[in-house]
């Protein structure tokens, strides 16, 4: 807060004056130092999110790659801007960005059928969209990755409950202190994003995500000698 | 290898030019939305961007802001979809890298739609004046969009757009072409896309202004798509594509 006007103390008495300014030099300003300490903080939680979620990344990594050498098959999941977030995470595993060397992998999106999630939302409900694609879909050795930011949405949580059920792994992205996946018995690993805004949240979760999917080709390349 | 790359993915910051950027388009697009825009995204090869983009500005996660009309085209044939869908003053957000084909095609249009565009990137950058507003990461890394660094940038865009909304007063649209000497619809020519030809020399264009009909003897054969200058009622010259040299 640069601007000169938004800083006197008096400006309650005049509601109009926003409406009088002409000159757009000092909100740009504004915007652009707004702008750079977000970013500060995007990135200040960026790096403390993965330094505290290394040893989880690598742990989880080599689950996903215990399933997937087993014929194991990812699931993502995610309401809103986290669906998006989990589909761009399916289609890294399963259609790695030209250019780079790593194989593909068997990973879709369950939000990416929109005749599927109208049919189920409309005749049993929309806390069971996901969870009623895993029943058909999941089997034991699956794996099922939900993103959230506040880590309680009820429809991931039935369909965590039902990917623990069916034996999948179970991986949750949330937010916040980490909501109800920080405490389920259905949520085998969980990722918290230690932040308060829903926006700053889904940057990291990209990241770790993107990670995760990093770790599961370097522990690919290189496999464990304690396997022997 | 990996390090390295794992290294540039968080360590990126926010430069000051690149700050400076973030600005001017929220800015932008504060003003078009206040005179009634639509905002349209697109990400040809990371339609999730695209779709990320539409649900943020329709569907605020800060409770109390307001929805702004945002939507998201996905799918085959981009440029056509984006054709029929936008109107003079709209907005056009692109996610995708600078040789993308169909976001260069949305481009390079954009002026005779009448609309104003951001490109999102990562890698090379697109040649200057391509779009009104380009918010770039310069990291040749092919997976740099999947890092969170696009994400950070459209959170950003939604952010500082709600901010302008704070100063009502600056939002309000100069009138066109109050310049001395206007780009737009000088003397210099205003692009138009040919919609139809009529076999005499004439044809449809579709320009910022609306659709019109003009004379095309200077051009030579034109077809539907083709980008023209348009000036006093005539083609005055076609307009080719630099990089593919269509």
């Amino acid at each position: 807060m640069t601007s000169g006007r938004q800083e006197e103390p008096t400006n309650f008495l005049y509601p109009f004056i926003d409406a009088q300014e002409d000159d757009p030099k000092s909100l740009l300003a504004d915007l652009a130092a707004s702008a750079q300490a977000k970013a500060a903080e995007s990135l200040a939680l960026r790096r403390s999110t993965l330094e505290a979620n290394t040893e989880l990344i690598s742990s989880a990594a080599a689950e996903l790659v215990r399933r997937f050498s087993t014929g194991g098959r990812l699931f993502t999941f995610g309401n809103g801007g986290s669906c998006t977030d989990c589909t761009t995470l399916a289609r890294l595993f399963a259609q790695p960005p030209t250019g780079t060397p790593t194989k593909s992998l068997p990973a879709w999106s369950l939000t990416a059928d929109q005749a599927i999630m109208t049919a189920l939302g409309n005749d049993v409900g929309f806390e069971l969209v996901f969870a009623r694609q895993l029943i058909a879909r999941g089997k034991a050795g699956d794996i099922a990755v939900a993103m959230s930011t506040s880590g309680s949405s009820p429809n991931l949580m039935a369909a965590l409950k039902e990917a623990r059920h069916r034996g999948m792994y179970t991986v949750g992205f949330a937010g916040y202190d980490g909501g109800a996946f920080a405490k389920s018995p259905d949520v085998d690993a969980c990722f918290v994003v230690r932040s308060q805004s829903v926006h700053r949240i889904q940057e990291s979760q990209a990241l770790l995500g993107y990670q995760l999917w990093l770790a599961v080709h370097e522990q690919m390349a290189t496999p464990p000698v304690e396997a022997l | 290898m990996a390090s390295e790359v794992t290294t540039t993915a968080i360590d990126r910051g926010l430069d000051a030019d690149l700050a400076a950027d973030l600005a001017a388009a929220s800015f932008t697009l504060a003003k078009r939305f206040a005179a009634g825009a639509t905002m349209w995204s697109i990400a040809p090869g990371w339609e999730p961007h695209a779709l990320h983009i539409a649900v943020e500005f329709i569907h605020p996660v800060i409770v109390g802001k307001r929805a702004l009309p945002a939507v998201a085209i996905t799918g085959p044939d981009v440029v056509d979809v984006v054709r029929v869908s936008v109107r003079p003053g709209d907005i056009v957000v692109a996610v995708s890298a600078a040789d993308d084909a169909e976001v260069r095609s949305v481009m390079r249009r954009s002026r005779a739609w009448g609309v104003t565009t951001v490109w999102i990137g990562s890698g090379e950058r697109p040649r200057a004046g391509l779009a009104d507003h380009v918010l770039w990461l310069d990291d040749p890394d092919p997976r740099a969009p999947a890092t969170g660094g696009f994400v950070l940038f459209y959170h950003l865009l939604w952010e500082l757009t709600h901010v302008c909304f704070e100063h009502p007063g600056l939002l309000k649209e100069s009138s066109q072409c109050t310049d001395e000497v206007c780009v737009t619809c000088s003397d210099e020519g205003r692009l138009g896309e040919v919609l139809t030809t009529t076999g005499d020399g004439m044809a449809t264009v579709r320009t910022a202004n609306g659709v019109e009909t003009v004379a095309t003897m200077l051009v030579g054969p034109v077809a539907a798509g083709d980008l023209v200058l348009v000036h006093a009622g005539t083609a005055i010259s076609k307009v080719s594509d630099e990089e593919d040299g269509r």
